[in-house]
This record gives C-alpha cells, structure tokens and sequence, in this order.
C-alpha cells in the first residue's frame, strides 16, 4: 500500500523533476565543500547565492542589453530569414542563384563573424545585433524554405481554380499560411542559436553592459568565477524564458491545425 | 588476470599517493611573459640561456616560457597551476591573489611605460582629460594595470570611467588593430604598441602613464607561493638571473631592442629601437620601489569592487629573498618568509582517484576476479 | 442544341527521355447542358489529365477545348474543380474555405459570409462552420470541398475521383448526397472514377476510355429512370457491359 502512495505521489507532475534538481544542487555543495575545496575552479551553490545578493541591481540592465542585442538580431534575422526563404523556396531561379552563398556562408561558425562585425558595425549595438542575426538567419531562412517547397500541389490547383491565379497571390493565400509552421519553428531554432550569440557578440566588449560583456569583460579578467557561473546560469534561464514564452504565444495558435495534417498524412 | 589489475591498482595508488604528496623536484620550469619592451629582460635570460644555465644546478631541466596577451589571462593560467614563474603587472596579481592565487611578488620589473595614443585628429584637439568624454578607448582587461591606472586617472580628474569613457578590454594586437581602422578614438597600452601607432601615422601619444601616476610600478616578477616555500635558494637564483638581464639590457639597449624583435614575432625592429627611445619606463629590480603604488593600486581595486578585501604588502610582497640576494638586513617588522597559505588548494580529484582505486580494488578482490 | 462544352480534336503529348508520349490522343466530347457525366477507364489512360485540361490546369498539345462557346485557357472558377483529397486548406476554417473563390472575386465579407453559409447548408454541413479540416471526417471534407466549388457557381463542376478515399457506406451516402445536389443546382458535371458501380448509379452517360495513349472507346447512355437502384436488372446489364469493355482495356496494357 505504502508503495502504490509513494508511486502515485511521484507521478505528479513536477515532483520528481523538483528531487532532481534539488538533489543535484546538494550533491554541487558537497562536492564544491569537500571535493573540489577551490573556489576559484568550482564555488559552491551558496557561493553563488551569496553573488547574487551581491550584484542583483546590476543583472536587470544586463539582462536588458542582452535582449536588445537579441531583439536587433531576431528582427532582422527573421524579417530577412523569411522573405529570402520564401523567394528562394517558391523561384527555382532564386535558389540556384542564392543557394552557393547560402550553402558556404552558413557554416561559418557565428562567432568567426565578430571582427568582420566589429571592423564594419564599430562598438555599437548594431554590431552585437549583426552576430545574433548570423545565428538566427539560417535556421529562419532553411526552414521558410522547406516550408514554401513542401506545400501540396494540390493546394495550389485548388486555388488556381478558384480564381487564384496571380503570383503573389498564390504565395500570400496559400504558401504562406501553409508554412508558417515551419516559419514558427524555424524562429523558435533561431532564437535558440540566436542567444547562444549574445554571449560571443558581447565578447569584445561592443557595449557597456549585457550579460556577455559582464561575463568576458568583467568576471573574467578579475577571476569572479561566482559570478560568472551565476551569469552562465542567468543566460540559460533566460533563453528558456524566451522559448516557453514563444511556444506558449505563437505555436499554440499556429500548430493546431498542422497536428491534424500530420496524423492524417 | 587477478595479478595484472592488482599490479595495475597497485601502480594507480602509489602514483595518486605521489602526486597528493606532492613532487619535491622541480623538474620544468615554466614562465609566463607578455609582448611588451617591459619584459625584455626574460627575453634576454631565455635567449642567452641564462635561466637554463643558471638553474640547472637546482635540478632544472627543461625551462619554458608562453606569451599571454596581458596580465589578467596570465593570471588566470597561474591560477589554473599552468605557470610556475610570471612576468606581470603588479596589478592583476592582488585581483588573483584575492581570489585564491598563492603567489608573492619578489622583484620588480619595470616602472612606468604606458601612454594614452589618441588617433590623430583627435589628438590635434586634445587640451585636457574631460575631451575624452564620449569616446572610445581600448585597454588591458580590468585588473590590468593599465585599466586601473586609466580608471583612477580618470576618477582624479572628474570623470567617471563606467559613464563618460567606453572603455574596452582587449588584447595589443586586438587594440591597435582597433585604432587603425577606427572602431576606437584611442588606445592606452604599454611600450612597444604606443610607438608602432604614432609610426603608422594612425595616432599619437597625449598622455604618458608616468603622467598619469608619477614613478608608478609596472611589471614585476611574481613566483607562485609553492616554489618560494620548498625552494628558496632557486627563487634568490631566478631574482639574481633577473638583476643580470636587467642590467645587461640596460647597457645594451639597441641589442634588447633585438632580442625583443626575434622574440615577438612580426615586430618591425626599428620600431622597438625607437619605442625604447620615446618610453617614459625604466628598467628595474628592487621590490621596495614598487610596494607604494601597487598598495594604491589594491585602494583602487578595493573600490571598485574588484576585491572582497583591501590587499596589504603581506598578501602580496615577499622582499625577504631579494634582500638576501642583495646582502641587505631585512629592516625590524618586515615579513617573514612566506608563510604557508591557510587553505591549501587540494587536488581533490587525485584524492578521488585513489579512493576510486582503492575501491576498485576492494570489490574485485570481494568478488574474486 | 448548344453544347456546354465541346473538347475538340485534344491530343496531349509529353517530352521525356525515351522520346514523345501521348497520354491523349484524339478525343471528341460534347457535353449538354445539365448532363452529368462519367469518364472511366484504366490506370494511367489520362482521364484525370483530360479534366484537369478542361479546368485548364493543363494545356493541350493540340485541339481545343470550349465551354459555354468561349475557348478555354488557364483556370477560372467558372470550371469548378473537387478533387480526391488534400484539397482544403487546413489552416482555414470550413467557412472560410467555401469563401475562398469568393474572397478571390473581391465580394464584401458579409456578401461572402451569407453565400458561404447557403452552400454549406446545401450540403449539409450546418453547424461546423467554425471547425477546421483536421476535425472533420472524409466525407464531411469531401462535402466541404463540393461546397467550395459550387460557392462560385461554376458553369461546370469537375470532379476528379472525389469519394476515392472514403469507406465505401460513406461513399454511398455522398453519391445520393451529389444526386441531391445536382437535382436542386442543375450544374453540368463531368465525374471521373475508377468504379463502374458509381458510374452506372449517378451518370447520364458514361464515357469508357482506352488505356495510354488514351482514346474514346465507347459511350453509353444510361436511360434508367432516377433514383435508381444499385441492384436493378437494367443496372446490372449496363455494368456487365461496362465491365468487360474495361477488361478489355486492361488486357491490353497488361494490367491483367
């Protein structure tokens, strides 16, 4: 009987992945305090703790500069992720014609980009944003393309028969309702990369503040191994903050019907 | 089977126990420098093969050296336990040493030597410090001493260096790369960088770091706390090899310009020649010269919230070594030898290893393989 | 008489690597107003290219096409097209489908939204205009797709073996449903299909086409009085005749 309780307790939801992470933290305590004995290589959770109490004001306007750098990088990403993708997915002649520089500027690690970004942007925003959108563009625009290229020919008859028959109309009624799923998942994969940038957008010290630049800039240099872990675990928190928000906001909306397609198919 | 991973436990757990018990030899020696004419006297010993010769008696085999960009990586490579011997600002040490590093400065290296390089438009227009509100400026990371002198320089003159200045930590290729293109107005670097800019015609010099902060320490010799306790008599021959270089390259200042040159590689070595002539620095060994202004430099550190406490001269000199090479009576109330950290960082996961052996061992044995 | 839709001398030829195929070769069909007719025939003998050249997804190599005497060229809704399936637009819903060729006609939303609902009625599908196509059933879907077409009040509707995928209790019910239909709208309807029962229960005529390259073989009338009976002796001497024709088509190509 005990057993069956404790079972079925377990099986809520939540409880056993709050045992996880507790016990981990436990278990990073321990092996900080007794094991590893150097703060310098390994601080302990209450050591972090400790760091944030110690510089909590200054996390806000990092975080902020952080999302701007992110928001400059996403807009743009997305806004020309989408409209290159779709062209290239919908002409032929505009994917044999874009499709050699896509294919060899896209595996450039993001981070390679920075120099170029600095040498062109200066310190500014724009430049940090610069290497955030070469996160964010490719999956945006790989995904806009499948998207365009997997819609059923039926669709596109159905819709010329109903009087559909120009171009843009075709794309804008049928194509791009059509892949907005993929468009959906390909943002979210870009937001993904996306902020993986920040950090090395940040590296080089092109603002005065952001969670990147607060980590290379500052807790680097002075040995702050507390705070610069407390940093790495700011920026995993927030990067999932962002995609919960997006899959709660937009793919709720989007995917129902697209579910239904592909039980169907 | 059983007898080959008994031996093996065997070999597993003695070799943990000798790495916990730690050495006593020093077989390599390993030193840390940066490409600045400051440090030309390390060069000097490791071309001349001074260090290899000198230390040999000591048991000293192998002896090398890696460049690090600036202070604070090197400090960091310290800390990791990658480096034995550092050639370094007396700044980034006391942000280490706050933070765990079991070091003590025991000689100095050179005094002064950095200057503010503007690009030259904005070096025709320049009057005073409050017409580098707005711009940008590239430097060592924080903890340098290059970003801790700007930073009170700019204090002391109504500035306020996280508002008015965009300051940027970078490395000397980085930054002058940076002024020659134009992403920054200005950078502040130690000798050779500021002569190769005004030689490029890409800047000119407003400001020397002497200016700045009258006679201020610069690089010193910094020995890990290990080598000072177990081998003394290597750390007084490494002060001594270090007096010889320095006074050599002061005599012979064209041929350091040259051994400089060969050492950093791609440096135009009529630059170096002529940086020599144009730097404020000097060439220097005595500690004692360099404990005033380093302890301005903790105050500085200390408020800027770059260390938990306020450093003093024991946590970061030990003078004690240089006086005996030098045959000077330590003065009444001077430290004593090092003494041994309080916390000693333990190689915990050697530790795990024998234990891990150990059990290993254990459970084999009780199940009979 | 005035025919709906005249199909002329249509051959359809392809370019491929082993050098020129004739899916179509020769065709003559006059279809009369109000008619409902049906195309069947063998695998691959062109008759659902033979549609979609009448709805003007495709040209022909030579020959015309002419409905209402105007040729024909390109797609228009005045060719209202079902097809067997994955035609309706999942994201949109059931109403907002029926509205699509009327979107396309730049009708005023409310003008649309009123027409909509009149056809999705006719088909009996009141109710679910709110639902999206993933919620609906085969037949329902099928329903929603013939409403779509005749939303645009086609002259003719093509239908491209629309109940192919359903059951075949669901298909029945949508036969006598399309009967219903046809009945009230008087529309022209020109039904492919591979089903010689479907055939025989809802057409006027039946067209009977050889395999590739693909010619008229045979049209036979069927005079029986509606509503007819699956199983009534007449049907069955017209299926008998049917049937054979098309194993013969068969034979030749092998299929059997």
């Amino acid at each position: 009987m005990k057993r069956n309780r404790l079972i079925s307790i377990l099986n809520n939801r939540g409880i056993i992945e709050a045992i996880s992470l507790s016990l981990t933290i436990i278990l990073w305590e321990l092996v900080s305090n007794f094991i590893v004995r150097n703060p310098g290589k390994l601080p302990s959770p209450y050591s972090i703790l400790l760091a944030f109490c110690d510089i909590w004001e200054i996390i806000p306007l990092d975080i902020g500069i952080s999302l701007l750098h992110f928001g400059i990088g996403i807009g743009a990403g997305a806004a020309m992720g989408i409209i290159v993708g779709m062209l290239m997915g919908w002409f032929r002649i505009v994917d044999r014609i874009m499709d050699p520089m896509v294919e060899i500027l896209r595996p450039i690690p993001p981070l390679a980009w920075v120099p170029f970004a600095i040498l062109w942007g200066g310190l500014t925003h724009y430049a940090a944003g610069f290497i955030v959108f070469i996160g964010a563009f490719f999956p945006i625009l790989i995904n806009t393309y499948t998207g365009f290229r997997e819609v059923d020919k039926t669709y596109i008859d159905a819709a010329r028969v109903l009087g559909c028959r120009e171009e843009w109309k075709l794309i804008k009624f049928i194509a791009l309702p059509f892949s907005l799923p993929s468009i959906a998942t390909g943002i979210r994969i870009g937001m993904g990369v996306g902020w993986m940038c920040v950090v090395a957008a940040e590296l080089f010290g092109v603002s005065k503040s952001g969670l990147g630049y607060r980590l290379f800039q500052v807790f680097w240099p002075l040995h702050m191994i507390d705070k610069l872990i407390l940093y790495m675990i700011i920026l995993g928190l927030v990067a999932l903050l962002l995609d919960r928000l997006f899959r709660y906001f937009v793919e709720e909306k989007l995917f129902k019907w697209k579910r239904g397609i592909v039980i169907a198919k | 089977m059983k007898k080959y991973v008994s031996v093996l436990l065997t070999l597993i757990l003695i070799s943990g126990i000798i790495t916990v018990c730690g050495a006593s030899e020093i077989k390599t020696l390993r030193i840390g420098y940066q490409p600045s004419t400051h440090q030309i006297a390390e060069m000097t010993a490791m071309e001349k093969g001074w260090w290899t010769r000198d230390l040999a008696k000591f048991g000293v085999e192998n002896i090398t050296d890696t460049e690090f960009s600036s202070g604070p990586p090197e400090m960091t490579a310290m800390m990791a336990g990658e480096l034995d011997v550092a050639y370094v600002g007396t700044a980034p040490p006391i942000t280490a040493i706050d933070k765990g590093l079991d070091a003590k400065i025991v000689a100095s290296v050179n005094t002064n030597g950095s200057a503010l390089v503007l690009s030259p438009g904005l070096a025709a227009n320049y009057t005073s410090p409050a017409d580098l509100k707005g711009l940008k400026i590239a430097t060592f990371p924080p903890g340098s001493i290059q970003d801790t002198i700007l930073k009170k320089w700019l204090k002391d003159n109504g500035l306020d260096p996280g508002r008015d200045v965009h300051i940027i930590g970078a490395g000397p290729g980085e930054a002058i790369t940076e002024i020659m293109t134009g992403v920054v107005d200005g950078v502040f670097l130690p000798a050779p960088s500021p002569t190769i800019i005004e030689m490029a015609d890409a800047g000119k010099t407003v400001v020397y770091s002497g200016e700045m902060f009258p006679n201020h320490a610069c690089c010193c010799l910094l020995v890990s706390g290990r080598l000072i306790r177990e081998h003394p008599e290597l750390v007084k021959q490494i002060i001594r090899t270090h007096i010889n270089a320095t006074r050599y390259n002061n005599e012979h200042k064209e041929e350091a310009a040259e051994i400089y040159a060969r050492k950093v590689r791609g440096t135009d070595v009529e630059k170096v020649k002529e940086s020599i002539k144009r730097w404020d620095g000097a060439w220097v060994y005595d500690p004692h010269i360099e404990i005033n202004s380093t302890l301005v430099y903790a105050k500085v550190d200390y408020e800027m919230g770059y260390t938990n406490k306020l450093l003093t001269e024991e946590d970061l000199f030990d003078t004690s070594l240089y006086d005996e090479v030098m045959g000077i009576a330590p003065a009444p109330g001077t430290v004593s030898p090092t003494p041994q950290p309080t916390s000693q960082p333990t190689p915990g996961f050697t530790s795990l290893l024998v234990i891990a052996a150990l059990l290993v061992y254990i459970v084999l044995r009780r199940f009979k393989i | 008489m005035n025919y709906k839709l005249e199909v002329r001398n249509v051959t359809k030829a392809y370019i491929s690597e082993e050098g020129e195929i004739k899916a179509l070769e020769d065709i003559n069909l006059d279809v009369k107003p109000g008619e409902f007719l049906c195309i069947i025939g063998p695998s691959g003998c062109g008759k659902t290219t033979l549609l979609r050249m009448i709805a003007g997804l495709e040209y022909p190599t030579s020959g015309e096409i002419i409905l209402d005497g105007k040729e024909v060229k390109g797609p228009s809704p005045d060719r209202g097209m079902v097809f067997q399936e994955f035609s309706l637009f999942p994201w949109r819903t059931v109403l907002k489908n029926v509205e699509f060729g009327l979107q396309m006609r730049n009708i005023k939303s409310k003008e649309r939204h009123a027409i909509a609902e009149r056809y999705i009625e006719l088909v009996g599908l009141r109710g679910f205009e709110k639902h999206y196509p993933y919620e609906l059933s085969g037949g329902m879907k099928q329903r929603v797709a013939i409403a779509r077409a005749l939303a645009t009040e086609p002259s003719i509707l093509l239908m491209d073996e629309p109940f192919g995928s359903v059951d075949a209790q669901t298909r029945n019910i949508l036969q006598e449903e399309l009967l219903q239909i046809w009945k009230r709208t008087k529309k022209t309807i020109i039904f492919v299909t591979h089903s010689v029962d479907e055939a025989v229960y809802l057409a006027d005529r039946v067209v009977v086409m050889s395999a590739r390259p693909g010619r008229i073989v045979e049209c036979i009338d069927i005079d029986i009085e509606r509503p007819r009976k699956r199983t009534s002796v007449e049907a069955n001497v017209i299926r008998e005749q049917l049937l054979r024709k098309l194993i013969t088509e068969h034979k030749k190509v092998g299929l059997i």
